[in-house]
């Protein structure tokens, strides 16, 4: 194989730099071809050690995933469990040995193809797509019959690169940061289930990279840049200089971050400003607690619906939030419900416009039932700890009175059926559309709490899709008409004595967060990763240097100006590690 | 022996979970359990028969209980196909 260097491009998912040796995960097509066996009974044998192998993995594998990551996905595995020890399937297979005296892995494939396509025959899409499901299920109790070892992210050396066409979420629950370093995958992108579980774990990731697994092997040198979305093998030496470079003075970098994790988010002249962490996946609380968040000011719940395609059932919701709650007790966790639609993808629910369409509470709305279901695992979590309950896509005040009598409607329910929860649980909303912020005095009357949901709220403002490459550079969260509407509604809550936040990359912008301190936020929801940053921005200022800069740049007419604006001035109040690590 | 037609309410259909918990049902009850759909006759405790059913949202199955428990065990399975129950 070629020794020079190669480079590919892809999406940098997870952030970091990574030198390591690649691992090639590969999944070989297992052998199936028909082999006559004499002794049918030895044959019988063999083939149900081979299940019970598989089922053992499986169970352990589940056991793991619902410990770190999710129950729902880990109830997936049981699934497989259950259908390893389906008597019926089994005495299918046993048959079908005994009458053509061929091996078991023959019998057990050519068993498990009518069985797919029964399904395949299906009208439903969801059913004809369960087939992926029973194939992955299918090869590994091959794999096993034949004792190939199954290959596993989790048999990788130390200091390893993970190079795959794809993860499935079952690998890619199982990363150990400690081992795997890096990780690049042909397929996947930024919101990929991939993507959210690399970040989850801190190890920098590529996606996307097309063309990877046909030019390498394993063992083959190689770097991950998660910030510029490439991977290179085989690197010069130069190229490995410069990002030994690199890595030292990010490594530097962390070091100061590490000082400032401890601090108090207070002003200079004592303002406090409560800075909560986003997470979507349990395992994230570790990340939460290490950077010294004061809570949660988004748990985003679509995770839980969308690794399985299919709504979770009540215990499997409540198991989640209720870990995560008692975790981080007596911190606030702000649980948002369902923001599905949009880029998060409905399965039967097909749109031309989704940003448009029937996205979050819309959603939640027209399926009350799931809604409901959701809404009770978040009450019975809030017996053991602190929860505020967040609707998001509020456009209309009849919408948030909707949410609300179904919310008090599972109260009721909750009540009758004596079960505990905590009745002065604070309801707030997101405010992302502009209706909402236009509206806010109107929703203010019935809710506890606004968050601002600025990734969203500039999207809808400025009428731009970020996603789409053609417009992406219109987005700007520092828009004067983006950042008006912003203050606005901040004074609003205060008006109305409720508290004010907001969750999006805003927050964790370090201007952002200058000129959202300077509008009296009262509380920061982001990345955990950079909150000891925000707490360095906001333990090095003054409110009061800052209000005048944010009144000007209300003023100006442009986001270049608001941006020119800020630098001049910020450059020189601001701490210089402040700005970014050096990429 | 009861039988009685049933429509399936569960959102996505007799999928994976609910299949899952109709299984484990059917197991806590002594009674013969079958299910009929498009004139196909599968176990009730089978759980690969049952998600090879692919049962739909609205499509229609018959339900078939033989057994000392079968009217418990009509209730109980009835509830989890109309989707009355998580799972």
């Amino acid at each position: 194989m070629d020794r020079r260097e190669i480079r590919f491009r892809g999406v940098g998912a997870s952030p970091g730099i990574a030198r390591g040796r690649l691992f090639c995960f590969m999944l070989p097509p297992p052998d199936v071809a028909a082999r006559k066996v004499t002794d049918v009974d030895k044959e019988i044998g063999r083939f149900n050690a081979g299940l019970e192998r598989t089922a053992q993995q499986l169970a352990e594998m589940g056991e793991r995933i619902s410990r770190e990551l999710s129950p729902t996905i880990g109830q997936f595995l049981e699934i497989q469990v259950m259908i390893l020890e389906d008597r019926e399937l089994k005495t299918e297979v046993e048959n079908f040995i005994k009458v053509y005296q061929t091996n078991s892995e023959y019998a057990f494939n050519e068993i498990m193809k009518r069985h797919s396509e029964k399904l395949l025959a299906s009208k439903s899409k969801y059913f004809q797509d369960r087939t992926i499901d029973l194939w992955d299920l299918t090869h590994r109790v091959i794999r096993n019959l034949a004792g190939i070892k199954h290959t596993s992210v989790i048999d990788a050396p130390k200091r390893t690169i993970i190079a795959a066409h794809d993860l499935p979420p079952s690998e890619a629950a199982l990363l150990n940061p400690e081992m795997v370093v890096g990780l690049a995958c042909e397929r996947g992108g930024e919101t990929s289930h991939t993507a959210i579980m690399a970040k989850a774990f801190g190890i920098p990731a590529v996606l996307g990279v097309e063309g990877l697994m046909k030019r390498i092997q394993d063992n083959l040198p190689g770097i991950i840049d998660g910030y510029k979305g490439v991977v290179i093998v085989n690197p010069r030496p130069k190229t490995v200089s410069l990002y030994n470079h690199r890595i030292r003075e990010i490594q530097s970098y962390e070091k100061r971050l590490d000082e400032f994790r401890g601090l108090q988010p207070f002003t200079k002249d004592g303002r406090h400003i409560e800075l909560s962490a986003n997470i979507e996946l349990p395992a994230e609380v570790i990340a939460v607690k290490k950077n010294e968040a004061e809570g949660i000011g988004l748990f985003r719940t679509e995770f839980l619906y969308l690794s399985i395609g299919e709504p979770p059932t009540e215990e499997d919701q409540f198991e989640v939030y209720s870990w995560v709650v008692k975790e981080l007790s007596p911190k606030p966790v702000i649980i948002r419900t369902y923001d599905l639609g949009g880029d998060k993808f409905i399965p039967d629910y097909e749109e031309a416009n989704p940003f448009l369409g029937l996205r979050a509470i819309r959603f939640c709305l027209t399926e009350p039932d799931i809604f409901k279901v959701q809404l009770r695992a978040i009450l019975r979590a809030s017996h053991y700890g602190n929860v505020k309950v967040m609707f998001p896509m509020i456009s209309t005040v009849e919408e948030l009175k909707r949410a609300k009598v179904i919310l008090k409607g599972v109260m009721g329910d909750l009540v009758r059926e004596g079960v505990p929860f905590d009745e002065n649980l604070e309801v707030g909303i997101m405010i992302e559309t502009p209706s909402a912020a236009l509206l806010a005095d109107r929703l203010a009357r019935y809710v506890d709490f606004f968050s601002i949901g600025s990734n969203d709220l500039t999207q809808y403002v400025l009428a731009v899709d970020r996603s789409n490459l053609k417009v992406a550079k219109l987005f700007d969260h520092f828009h004067p008409s983006v950042l008006r509407l912003i203050k606005s509604v901040i004074d609003i809550g205060h008006k109305h004595h409720i508290w004010v936040g907001l969750c999006g990359e805003m927050a964790s912008d370090p201007f952002g967060l200058v000129l959202l301190l300077g509008m009296e936020i009262d509380e920061l929801s982001m990345n955990p990763l950079a909150i000891p940053t925000a707490k360095r921005v906001i333990t090095s200022l003054k409110i009061k240097d800052i209000s005048s800069v944010v009144m000007r740049c209300l003023e100006y007419a442009t986001a270049l100006e608001v941006r020119r604006h800020l630098n001049k001035c910020l450059r020189s109040l601001l701490p210089e590690e402040v700005l970014g690590p050096p990429v | 022996m009861i039988r009685e037609r049933i429509i399936i309410e569960n959102e996505f259909g007799l999928h994976a979970l609910p299949a899952t918990k109709f299984v484990k049902t059917a197991d806590r009850f002594s009674s013969e359990i079958k299910l009929i759909k498009d004139g196909i006759t599968v176990n009730g405790r089978s759980i690969m028969a049952i998600l090879t059913l692919a049962c739909e949202k609205g499509s229609e199955v018959d339900l078939i209980v033989d057994g000392k428990d079968e009217r418990k065990a009509m209730r109980a399975l009835k509830r989890i196909l109309q989707g009355k129950e998580d799972g």
